[in-house]
């Protein structure tokens, strides 16, 4: 048998893949591909790129094929178990409620658009890797919506995750973060969902929900984490692999990737701050706590290991990291007072932190609990004590561009609200923060087109004038929202393990409303 | 005899999400449903994309084929990620045990002359028409409406490039583990007068706005070639002692069948649609009547490759398939 010069590995890679392309000719390049030349992006050569894992179809099949038989085989074993009565208590599933309305859609959007990259990127090798994520991104999706299914037939707060993405207030911040990326061109959509979301700001966002799972009960979610960790290491090189060939290419993509760093830093680091309560305020049992979150996964890895790689390049830490770093000793705790304020109208339910949690929360954060937010949550305790409970009269409103309700406070002074505004084309537009203002003043054609569910509301757009009226928009059935104390899912709780612990086999009751 | 366990019974506050109670009464779903109804955004998008001001992030009018409800098509197969993943695993391991049984026995090597030439000439050229079906796909799972469709546009993307992959692996082996064969059919996909058709159809078809058009189009480009290559040169392989190709042309002809089963699902839905049922089945007639002759013309090259090499009636073939195909997509009479 002829067995002339064998191909090497990388070789044999590179004729399954990128040697299946072809340079076009009864087409100009430019039609064929007409997304990459507007940003001001210049890539020389795009065989440049190094692809960032070396997959065929064969062998991607047969890994996720038997990943994912692992994990519906946990979902199915925790589902005819019972497995939901393990957690540590029923509020936990807050997390989880707002990871299924706020997070799973994001990874839905991230699979079509990488299927635009798929597509628009000149260079084979990126359009592959590309095309990778963009199933890797159906796959989270799907598994997320799965894995929560089980809860949702128990549980609140999940039934109208999607209906509820696309019109709830507090997830319109998740919604916008992303359109905000899809909407933007190909190279500028890597540095914000491959680089800022995939690597700069992913540990922040995934573990924290990952390990509150294993922390409180949640064998199926834990599951998934693990299962998504090999595809989220090939995103993450892919996120790194396309700042540095973009870096590479040409000197003048620098200042252009160093303006898309800074505002996709504080775009997603806005974000964040629904995350930052979910650590603090919402897990029964603690992981971390924010701060402590931020100092490892922020300060420590991105700007004390990644930062100073791209120095090499001239990119320097995001603009306004500064105030980021200010704030890790309030953001969470202004966050919750909020959404505590505004639970009457949310797909989750809060309430007053236990006596334990307050403790926990002073020995996290010496310098501000005590002083600045114990004082708040005694009188809402009061108010409690009285037979009340404290929701805000009205609705709040939003920063133009995060879409958080303008709460958090002016840098170096936690009791003074930070307001900003910028006049556009004769109208006013506020900011929460000087990061959301210079965001907003780069391209305020872009963001004068939020859909704001505040001034939504306001205009009748969402189901009718009152509260109630909007409510019943949301799809929010009783028990979805407000106070957790005496909720019909703490009432059902109680009622399944007492029906456990007790001798009798009868079934357990339903829990009405 | 059965053992009967006892469990704690709990009875469910509701079966599934409340947008398939809704849609489909009070009843459990399945996964492929929770996974893959109502999952796109329809409503309330913030920003216009920057590269395309005219339209929404996601926009029935991307096509001039529309649904009603984009989820009166559903994927035949199921498909939501686990059980796609899990039958192209299947796929390929069956393709590299075929692969590997033919090497052993050097079936490859020991095809007749005519055979080598028809693989080497019109079959592995392929693998780039193949390619270019991955970017059609990409783009429909972009710009499709629904996620019904844009999954199994997803997949297809997805397939073409496992399909691709199929086809370089023959190459390799037809070359005895190099990759003589492979620069050789990049050549002919390039410079060969008989393949020139098919790669100026899909070059063209890259640029078509609709996705939709792109889709129909490489369908019917498929429908000629996947039916001359892999069902009516399988016939003839088997009478001229070239079982080694038909034990290769299985698989894809596997694969096609597979996919017909929702490209044939989502022509149905377009044509039954209640609203824009008549004006899809015009469209539909209208880009088969400008994209068919560009297919045709494209397979009669392939068609001529392989009737030089084997003289087995390619061109008679293609001709017949593509007057079917053209019949119906006629026009209806009104």
């Amino acid at each position: 048998m002829a067995a002339p010069r064998k191909l090497s590995m990388k070789q044999r890679y590179a004729a399954l893949t990128r040697d299946l392309d072809w340079d076009l000719s009864y087409v100009d390049e430019d039609k064929a591909y007409p997304y990459t030349s507007f940003e001001g992006i210049k890539i020389h050569d795009w065989s440049k790129w190094e692809d960032p894992f070396r997959l065929t179809i064969d062998a991607y099949m047969k890994y996720q094929a038997e990943k994912d038989k692992r994990l519906y085989a946990v979902l199915d074993s925790f589902a005819q178990g019972q497995g939901h009565l393990q957690l540590t208590d029923p509020s936990y599933l807050n997390a989880m409620k707002l990871f299924l309305q706020g997070v799973t859609p994001l990874e839905y959007q991230a699979h079509r658009n990488f299927a635009y990259l798929a597509r628009f990127l000149n260079g084979p090798g990126p359009r592959f890797a590309a095309l990778c994520q963009s199933q890797d991104e159906l796959r989270h999706a799907q598994t997320e919506i799965h894995t929560l299914s089980n809860y949702n037939k128990y549980y609140q707060g999940m039934h109208s995750w999607q209906h509820q993405h696309d019109r709830v207030w507090y997830l319109s911040v998740p919604k916008s973060y992303f359109d905000d990326a899809v909407t933007a061109g190909p190279f500028e959509f890597l540095i914000a969902i491959g680089f800022s979301f995939e690597y700069l700001l992913t540990n922040l966002l995934f573990v924290p929900f990952m390990s509150g799972a294993s922390f409180n009960g949640d064998l199926p979610t834990m599951t998934f984490g693990f299962s998504a960790q090999s595809d989220e290491s090939r995103h993450m090189t892919l996120g790194l692999e396309a700042i540095k060939f973009m870096l590479e290419q040409d000197p003048d993509n620098v200042p252009i990737v160093q303006a898309w760093i800074d505002k996709w830093f504080w775009r997603g680091y806005r974000l964040l701050a629904l995350v930052s309560q979910m650590l603090d305020y919402m897990l029964p049992r603690k992981v971390m706590s924010w701060k402590e979150a931020f100092e490892l996964y922020f300060e420590e890895q991105m700007l004390g290991g990644l930062f100073p790689d791209l120095a090499y390049y001239g990119i320097k830490p995001p603009r306004h990291v500064e105030h980021a770093i200010a704030e890790k000793e309030i953001l969470s705790h202004q966050v919750y007072w909020t959404l505590y304020q505004f639970s009457f109208a949310a797909g989750f339910t809060t309430t007053v932190p236990s006596e334990d949690a307050q403790k926990w929360l002073a020995e996290q954060y010496p310098q501000t609990f005590e002083r600045l937010y114990k004082p708040l949550w005694d009188k809402a305790s009061a108010v409690v004590d009285d037979g009340g409970r404290y929701f805000y009269q009205g609705l709040p409103q939003l920063c133009q561009v995060c879409q958080v309700p303008m709460l958090f406070t002016e840098p170096g002074d936690p009791t003074t609200i930070c307001q900003r505004h910028t006049e556009f084309e004769g109208e006013r537009y506020d900011f929460c923060s000087d990061g959301c203002q210079w965001i907003f003043e780069r391209e305020p054609e872009k963001y004068v087109q939020a859909w704001l569910p505040v001034h939504q509301i306001y205009q009748g757009n969402c189901g009718g004038p009152t509260v109630p009226d909007v409510l019943a928009w949301y799809k929010l059935q009783p028990g979805d929202n407000g106070e957790i104390a005496g909720n019909v899912e703490q009432t059902a709780w109680e009622a399944w393990h007492a029906t456990s612990s007790a001798e009798e086999q009868a079934p357990a009751p339903v829990a009405g409303n | 005899m059965q053992y009967e366990l006892r469990t704690q019974v709990i009875e469910p506050r509701r079966k599934t999400f409340t947008n398939l109670t809704e849609r489909y009464g009070d009843r459990p779903a399945t996964r492929y449903e929770e996974g893959s109804v109502d999952i796109q955004a329809t409503a309330n998008f913030h920003y216009r994309p920057l590269w395309d001001p005219s339209h929404e992030i996601y926009d029935p009018e991307y096509s001039a084929l529309r649904l009603t409800d984009p989820y009166s098509f559903v994927d035949p197969r199921q498909f939501y990620y686990a059980p796609y993943v899990t039958a192209r695993a299947h796929l390929h391991e069956a393709f590299a045990q075929t692969l590997a049984y033919l090497e052993n026995r050097d079936l490859v090597e020991r095809l007749p002359q005519g055979w080598k030439d028809l693989v080497a000439q019109a079959v592995i050229p392929l693998r780039h028409y193949e390619s270019g079906g991955q970017l059609i796909g990409a783009y429909g799972c972009r710009f499709g409406y629904g996620t019904t469709i844009t999954q199994c546009l997803s997949y297809a993307s997805f397939d073409r490039v496992g399909n691709a992959q199929l086809l370089s692996r023959l190459g390799i082996s037809l070359d005895g583990g190099s990759d003589g064969v492979l620069v050789s059919a990049k050549q002919a996909w390039m410079e060969d007068a008989d393949l020139q058709p098919l790669r100026k159809f899909v070059e063209l078809l890259l640029v078509e706005d609709d996705w939709a058009a792109q889709h129909v189009g490489l369908d019917l480009a498929d429908q000629l070639l996947y039916g001359l290559l892999y069902t009516h040169l399988d016939e003839t392989a088997l009478l001229g002692g070239a079982g080694a190709y038909s034990l290769v042309a299985q698989h894809l002809s596997g694969w096609f069948t597979d996919n017909r089963r929702w490209v044939d699902a989502l022509y149905a839905a377009w044509g039954r649609d209640p609203e824009h049922g008549a004006a899809n089945k015009a469209e539909l007639s209208a880009l088969v009547a400008r994209l068919l002759p560009g297919a045709l013309e494209g397979a009669l090259g392939v068609a001529r490759i392989a009737d030089r090499c084997l003289d087995a009636g390619a061109v008679a073939f293609v001709e017949t398939r593509a007057r079917a195909l053209a019949a119906a997509f006629a026009p209806e009479e009104s």
